[in-house]
């Protein structure tokens, strides 16, 4: 009997480390919208889910395939034109395709893309596959200039959401229909994309990615397993410019371009490649910059490069190799030994962000706005952008903080230092 | 003699001007172990190469099991039977070593690209991933990513991914290169253990690694194969003891 009950009790444990996740994930997404009210809320969750599925299909070629394509968004662009133009067409009543099955549409168009720009790209990855990804975009991009009938010129296509056919009853003319319609693709999407990294294929391709040399002799073609695993990813992204036309209605030449490839390429750097939810985070974060610091600064691009900047230098994992990189001291529990270190870096780190900040600000200001001379607000804090003692001050943040950091920066590898000692010495 | 495993019919080699491989002829029977052996630069590694379609020939045959594989692809080479591991030490760094030997196993057991099997619920697959992690005695260092692994693990790990996939020619480049003396004493058991029943051609610096293994010798001259023959004769060979032999181990 009691050894019934372990068992049980097992079984339960194990379903809950092995579905909690997803239960939590679908929770989160089905509760998100109803703590964060707002219509601006709305819009960013919903940008949120697209970019979520665009970005882990971005890290099946680099993170999973070692392939660095600067030309991704040519697949999430032609995904939202080949949906919009759908769109259109369920419209005049010629294709019974109920809305909510659109992004599949897209995820298509995406599809038989890639297979033709993926066998011509991917004979060779590195430097090769790099240049070739560049001029696929570019070639893409400038055909939307030259077929006006497809990109629709400037003006880009639009449509409209609010069909007769749907499958759920929903309307669509509420955005958090909207929301959740991509709440649920993302979903899907998440989960297909992870369950592919278990399959062969997906083992193969970390495989190809590690050692092209020596995959043909466990008997792989490269080439060919680049050319699949570059295709799905092609589907992916499909999938998630389908959803794009659904969540605007009008889809530009905007989107096939070099400015959303690179935009998908930092976020999933960002979030980091190594792990599978690390361009998840990149993905949310990246977005709620883009959509909520445009807001307060004109700034808001520099804050992104520096980013990162400071992402390539200094954390080449991303966010998901930082959180990883504390999972096994959070299991010794030693984070206690760290925080310490961490809050004293945390201070002067600040102090050298606002005075990067103020400075960076001024300078924005004497430039580029209509009436330099006027006073200026950060913080709420009004002062003239002329005067020496805003210069000075900033000055005086980044020095101070800059100098403080680094004996902080010290302590904290003191702090490391200790830790992984004693992890060691519990290890033995 | 019984089946002809490998079989090599004037090969020849060029890179630009220089002859690397001049007109080698070369017949491995069917569960031989057959060693090569010859001077650096003699061109041990390129016929290697050429055999598992890392390069082209520049003119010549070769058959394995009856299968002409002159100039196929190394991942068709592969698929015939044909299965080698490398002189510098050549695994998937990042992945962890059961991950090593798993990928090895998979095109072999028939999974090619698939994308609907999740490797995990595959237990036949990864009983048999086990199975070669003992026999190599990586076992207990399963999860360590590859690349972490001591120099004589990754010789092993090198071997194991050779022979995952039961081909039944296996071409060995240097398997005990950089090793110490009780490193290449467990090596050369391990080769033997795992390639009982196969065909073995392997390439090897270590005299006495090659007269304990080998049931034939070839030895290896500037591109030219000067003498093939059972290991004692090879030793009192006077051209092979003037060619090689003589200067090594005098």
């Amino acid at each position: 009997m009691n050894q019934d009950n372990t068992q049980k009790r097992n079984t339960t444990l194990y379903y809950i480390q092995r579905y909690g996740i997803w239960v939590t994930a679908a929770l989160l997404t089905g509760l998100l919208p109803l703590i964060f009210r707002s219509g601006f809320a709305l819009s960013m969750l919903s940008q949120m889910g697209i970019a979520i599925i665009f970005a882990l299909s971005y890290n099946m070629l680099l993170g999973q395939g070692g392939m660095l394509s600067f030309g991704h968004a040519v697949f999430y662009g032609l995904g939202g034109f080949i949906s919009i133009h759908a769109l259109n067409i369920i419209m005049d009543g010629k294709l019974p395709v109920p809305v909510e099955l659109l992004p599949l549409v897209g995820g298509l168009g995406g599809f038989l893309f890639g297979i033709v720009f993926g066998w011509i790209s991917t004979k060779r990855a590195g430097t090769t596959f790099a240049l070739i990804s560049l001029g696929i975009g570019e070639l893409i991009a400038a055909s939307s200039l030259m077929l006006p009938g497809f990109f629709g010129g400037e003006e880009g296509i639009s449509g409209d959401r609010m069909l007769e056919v749907t499958l759920t009853g929903f309307e669509f003319g509420k955005q958090i229909e909207v929301y959740y319609l991509i709440g649920f693709w993302m979903l899907i999407c998440v989960y297909l994309m992870y369950l592919l990294t278990q399959t062969p294929l997906g083992r193969v391709a970390n495989a190809v990615r590690d050692n092209p040399e020596r995959a043909p002799f466990i008997g792989y073609d490269t080439h060919r397993v680049r050319t699949i695993q570059y295709t799905l990813a092609a589907f992916f992204a499909g999938i998630a410019g389908g959803l794009f036309a659904i969540n605007y209605e009008i889809v530009t030449a905007e989107t096939v371009g070099g400015i959303e490839s690179g935009s998908v390429l930092m976020m999933t750097y960002i979030g980091g490649v190594g792990h599978f939810f690390g361009p998840i985070l990149g993905a949310v974060l990246v977005t709620f910059m883009q959509l909520s610091l445009a807001n307060y600064t004109h700034a808001w691009l520099l804050y992104f490069g520096l980013l990162f900047m400071g992402m390539v230098l200094w954390a080449p994992n991303g966010l998901a190799g930082i959180i990883m990189l504390h999972e096994p001291v959070w299991r010794a529990g030693l984070m206690t030994k760290l925080l310490p270190a961490y809050m004293k870096a945390a201070l002067p780190a600040v102090m050298l962000f606002l005075g990067l900040m103020v400075l960076i600000e001024i300078n924005y200001h004497l430039s580029l706005s209509i009436d330099p001379d006027a006073p200026m607000q950060i913080f709420g804090i009004q002062f003239d952008a002329h005067s020496p003692i805003s210069w000075g001050l900033a000055f005086l943040l980044i020095i101070v903080g800059f100098v403080f950091f680094r004996r902080a920066a010290g302590l904290v590898n003191q702090s490391w230092q200790n830790v992984t000692y004693e992890m060691k010495r519990e290890l033995r | 003699m019984s089946k002809c495993a490998l079989k090599l019919v004037d090969v020849h080699k060029s890179f630009g001007s220089s002859k690397i491989i001049d007109g080698v002829n070369l017949e491995v029977a069917s569960g031989e172990r057959h060693a090569i052996i010859g001077p650096n630069g003699a061109g041990k590694s390129t016929l290697f190469n050429l055999i598992s379609g890392f390069y082209e020939v520049s003119s010549g045959h070769i058959e394995l099991n009856g299968h002409t594989i002159t100039n196929l692809l190394a991942h068709q080479v592969n698929r015939f039977g044909l299965a080698r591991s490398f002189q510098v030490t050549n695994i998937f760094p990042k992945m962890s070593v059961f991950e090593n030997i798993r990928c090895a196993l998979l095109w072999p057991m028939g999974y090619r690209y698939s994308f609907r099997h999740l490797c995990g619920r595959l237990k036949r697959l990864n009983a048999k991933v086990e199975e070669i992690l003992e026999k190599i005695h990586l076992a207990d260092r399963r999860h360590i990513p590859a690349g972490l692994l001591a120099y004589a693990e990754q010789r092993a790990l090198e071997i194991g991914i050779t022979i995952a996939g039961d081909a039944q020619v296996i071409l060995l480049d240097e398997p005990t290169a950089g090793m110490s003396h009780s490193e290449t004493d467990r090596a050369v058991d391990l080769i033997r253990k795992v390639t009982e029943d196969k065909t073995l051609v392997v390439v090897e610096h270590d005299m006495s690694v090659v007269f304990d293994l080998a049931d034939r010798i070839s030895v290896l001259v500037y591109g030219e194969i000067i003498a093939t023959d059972v290991p004692d004769q090879i030793r009192d060979n006077p051209e092979v003891q003037e060619a090689y032999l003589g200067k090594e181990v005098a």
